[in-house]
């Protein structure tokens, strides 16, 4: 075979497989590289193409000395380059590093299969950065490759190389899978324990913090990072325009910036009585890095959350991987009696205020005292003095930003008016909070459900209102309405297109192509989606589910694991019993014989049962001279493969029995 | 014995194995620790991938039909080169086939065995003691189609073949017996024609020695003129009393193949069998043959 040579330095195996395997670790490598030092992944690279290159009989491959020095110099680099040579970045810079060595020191069956099971790890490695559908038909792919990559290897110089190497991968891949599916929905999950969370660094987590600043959400406002799914079990789907996703709520106030604010005692907290139309909704959330259970506005208690006094819920541990939760809420729900240190941290005013805004608010309280009227005014404000809504408000000076933004510059994002507006009501004696979140998302009408993204991120006010209880006023709502209507993409769309607007027929074209586009991609997100609820949140709790589904609920692993186990072995028995029919040509030949003696006995020339081969054709010649010659070759193929050395063909003989035709007389006596 | 292409098939796991099983614990470790269903699935389908690939390796050798074609005999100590027929029997091609004998170097043919072309190829092992044996127990295995198993099967195929004993010894010949006539001195006389060479034997006129030959070779021919070829060299196992059996046979061997180098008719004498005074290259092997089957210890 063409992979065994003696010399132990020397290169000795074929490039083909070779240059299969180093595609695929390289397809391997590339989700990594945001994790890993630039200089290694360029070497890793260099590696390949060097390995490659020296890739002839003969060609000495690095000494012993040399791979200690290359060692030893890549660990050193990762520690120099990271500080130190511990932690996670410095950990996959140095696993690539030694994958490359081993590449180019690579030479024969056993470093070969060494540099699958690599390919494989690293691809179990591209799994721990993103998990979603695309990522995991992309490692799907890696896999196929090095399948084909080992089966092309052992192939060795057999005729077909790669295409059928990939057909036979394929073919393994789908034998696979029946088992693959049994072992995912019975082999028990365990998931705590031994936790080892390294999530966190590794997935790309930003979004929302926990303090309100000008520019925290316009940051955000054109990431399309999905934020969380949700659907609703009961079919009950509030419209788009109220959805407000409840995230956080700030109480403490400066200027423009809003922070948590002071932890109340939870003695003097009573939720009122629950009231009103209920929405429930199952939530799937993506791996934040904070606490923040996102819910449609007044969500209610939830089993394994802290219930906080602004209403809001929040984990009881940072969520680093995806979390699937179901809650109901209550959007008519409100309380009726604001408990004391709320009220007050509600009223608080900033330290500073400045003069210009006491006397805004002044005039206000000239005309009512009532806090309804005052809110209208405020809004009344907004709304008359051409405050404008944008994503690029420019930057506030910290130490008047409240008067620049509501006297000078009149431009913010919906942080802008929300933290104004809060401060104002303050001023005007009215108790009000900010609340942070998310407004709308996008529904996806074929999966029936909400997608949130960061670009949907919201903040808005509160105020509390005798006998109404906590109100909410969205300020944004009164400077653009329309972005409340809509989301903010398309809002920024409609507003940048009335700009230009040259040529309609060319935007028309785009637009319809712009749809097929979108509905694709709500088509591909609402897949990706199901994915997410039924393989990536197969979880402990949704296999217990699953069993009981299936009246197992009481079964015990064992005897599960020992079904399965039964089950895979019948399936590997009736696969083998097919791959080896589907081999045997035997079978095959004896029927075309068969059939050709069932030709012969319609034609009214049976076989008898004591007749060989070479008599039946000695007769059946005599007997349709006209097709003598087909007979005679058909039984001399039968013979030979039969009673022969093995050497004649099976496809030949079965290609003469399709060629033959009816046996007729045609001496016409 | 079973007809070779039905012996059976097994699996066996090989040091990668190993490695596949540590790279699966991981995935496994990496989906329960990160709660990663993604990590699962992947572990879950590389286990069904070698699950899967175990069947392929045992169909890969099922059908695989093994022959051997006449192994020249060897003496103890040489590598058997024994050509190997392999034959598809069942119409299936058979990938990354290797051949092996006992601690034989295994052997591989050119790329796969097709059905329709029968592969040769020749397999050296290195041989066992002198004997005559009827069967070689090939060991045919496939690492196909992901090497993460290999397939092995045993076949003995039934053929003969013979291990002479290893030409060994520097007892001086027996002297040669002339049937009708008195041993001659070896002297030339008048109207002799020369006959070629035969070994010379201590007590021999040195005259005729070929001393041009003696510089090639280390034993001393003496030119031989004719008349004198009707000697016939008895070489006698009860000639040889004091040693044991193995000792006295590659004795035998040396003598045998010194006699016929040196032309000489030679008649081999063992217990219960007498192989007939002649010489040429069929007796020369059919001495050596009785020589290996003698009490052959190898009786299959």
């Amino acid at each position: 075979m063409e992979t065994f040579r003696q010399s132990r330095y020397s290169s000795n195996v074929a490039t083909a497989p070779l240059v299969g395997m180093i595609i695929a670790l390289g397809a391997a490598v590339i989700p990594m590289g945001e994790k890993v030092a630039g200089w290694v992944i360029f070497g890793f690279f260099v590696a390949c193409i060097a390995r490659i290159i020296f890739n002839r009989p003969g060609a000495r491959l690095p000494s012993l000395p040399l791979k200690l020095l290359l060692f030893a110099g890549s660990v050193g680099g990762v520690a120099f380059s990271y500080g130190s040579a511990l932690g996670i970045e410095p950990g996959f810079s140095i696993l690539v590093a030694l994958v490359g060595l081993k590449l180019i020191e690579a030479n024969g069956p056993r470093d070969f299969h060494v540099l699958g099971l690599l390919a494989f790890f690293l691809a179990l490695c591209d799994l721990f950065f993103s998990q979603d559908l695309l990522r995991w038909l992309y490692v799907a792919i890696i896999v196929l490759l090095v399948l084909a990559t080992l089966v092309r290897f052992h192939r060795g110089t057999s005729p077909g190389g790669y295409s059928r190497s990939t057909w036979l991968a394929m073919r393994l891949l789908l034998q696979a899978l029946p088992i693959a599916v049994l072992l995912f929905l019975f082999f028990p999950r365990v998931y705590g324990g031994f936790r080892f969370q390294f999530s966190q660094s590794l997935m790309n987590i930003g979004g929302m913090s926990d303090r309100l600043s000008p520019g925290s959400m316009s940051s955000i406002a054109l990431n399309s990072d999905v934020v969380f799914r949700a659907d609703f079990p009961d079919g009950n789907i509030p419209p788009m325009s109220s959805m407000y996703w409840r995230g956080g709520v700030l109480w403490r106030g400066d200027e423009l910036t809003w922070v948590l604010g002071p932890f109340f005692s939870r003695t003097e907290y009573h939720p009122a009585p629950m009231s009103g139309p209920k929405i429930r909704q199952r939530i799937s959330l993506q791996p934040h890095g904070g606490r923040w259970l996102f819910a449609l506005d007044r969500p209610t208690e939830m089993r394994g959350a802290s219930y906080l006094p602004g209403g809001v819920l929040q984990s009881k541990r940072a969520i680093l991987s995806r979390y699937r939760y179901e809650v109901t809420s209550l959007p008519e729900d409100r309380e009726t009696r604001l408990p004391s240190d709320q009220m007050k941290a509600a009223l608080e005013l900033p330290a500073h205020l400045s003069p210009r805004v006491k006397a805004l608010v002044a005039s206000w309280k000239a005309e009512s005292n009532n806090p309804a009227k005052l809110v209208e005014a405020a809004l009344r404000y907004f709304r008359r003095e051409r405050f404008v809504y944008t994503l690029q408000p420019g930057s506030y000076n910290d130490a008047n930003a409240l008067e620049e933004f509501l006297f000078e510059r009149r431009q913010g994002f919906c942080e802008h008016y929300a933290a104004a507006f809060a401060t104002l009501m303050r001023v005007a004696g009215v108790p009000s909070r900010v609340v942070i979140g998310y407004h709308a998302g996008e529904y996806n009408s074929l999966g029936k459900y909400v997608i949130v993204r960061q670009s949907d991120a919201h903040a808005w006010c509160e105020v509390w209102l005798q006998n109404v209880g906590w109100q909410r006023i969205d300020p944004t709502d009164v400077i653009a309405p329309d972005r409340i209507s809509s989301n903010l993409e398309s809002y920024l769309e409609s507003h940048t297109s009335q700009s230009d607007a040259t040529s309609g027929e060319r935007s028309l074209a785009a637009t319809g192509w712009r749809e097929i586009q979108h509905d694709l991609q709500l088509a591909w997100d609402s897949l990706n989606y199901q994915w997410d609820l039924h393989i990536l949140n197969f979880d402990e709790d949704a296999q217990m589910n699953f069993l009981m589904l299936l009246g197992l609920g009481s079964v015990s692993w064992a005897s599960i694991l020992i079904w399965v186990l039964i089950a895979t072995a019948l399936f590997v028995g009736g696969l083998s019993f097919f791959l080896r029919r589907s081999r045997s040509t035997v079978d095959k030949v004896a029927r075309g014989y068969a059939g050709f003696c069932h030709a012969l006995a319609r034609a009214g020339l049976p076989r008898e049962p004591w007749e060989g081969a070479q008599h039946f054709a000695a007769r059946a010649s005599a007997h349709f001279p006209e097709q003598a010659e087909l007979i005679g070759r058909v039984s001399q193929l039968y013979i030979e493969l039969r009673y022969g050395r093995g050497e004649s063909s099976a496809e030949r003989f079965l290609t003469a029995v399709r060629r033959l035709p009816r046996f007729t007389v045609t001496s016409g006596t | 014995m079973l007809p070779p292409s039905e012996t059976r098939v097994w699996v066996w796991p090989n040091s990668r194995t190993l490695g596949l099983a540590a790279v699966l614990v991981a995935m496994c470790y990496a989906g329960a620790s990160q709660s990663n269903g993604a990590a699962y699935l992947l572990c879950f389908i590389i286990t069904s991938l070698a699950i899967v690939s175990l069947v392929h390796a045992w169909t890969n050798l099922h059908g695989l039909d093994a022959s051997v074609e006449s192994i020249p005999p060897v003496f103890a100590g040489d590598d058997v080169a024994a050509p190997v027929v392999l034959t598809a029997r069942k119409g299936g091609s058979h990938f990354g086939v290797q051949v092996s004998v006992s601690e034989g170097a295994p052997s591989a043919p050119e790329g796969a065995v097709l059905p329709e072309s029968p592969t040769r190829l020749e397999v050296r092992f290195p041989s066992p003691g002198r004997g005559h044996y009827r069967v070689i127990p090939l060991r045919i295995t496939s690492d196909y189609p992901l090497g993460f198993f290999t397939a092995r099967r045993h076949i003995k195929v039934a053929h003969e073949f013979y291990v002479y004993p290893a030409p060994h010894g520097d007892l001086p010949f027996p002297l040669a017996i002339a049937p009708t006539r008195q041993p001659r001195d070896g002297v030339r006389h008048e109207g002799d024609d020369f006959g070629g060479t035969r070994l010379w034997r201590t007590g021999e006129s040195q005259r005729h020695i070929d001393w041009k030959a003696a510089a090639r070779n280390p034993v001393l021919l003496t030119k031989q003129w004719t008349g004198e070829t009707d000697e016939i060299l008895h070489l006698d196992w009860a000639s040889l009393p004091g040693l044991d059996t193995e000792t006295r046979l590659r004795q035998l061997a040396r003598w045998v193949v010194a006699a016929e180098r040196g032309f000489e008719t030679y008649e081999l004498r063992l217990p219960g069998k007498i192989v007939r005074a002649s010489r040429g290259d069929h007796h020369f092997h059919a001495c050596l043959r009785a020589l290996a089957a003698f009490e052959s210890p190898a009786a299959d």
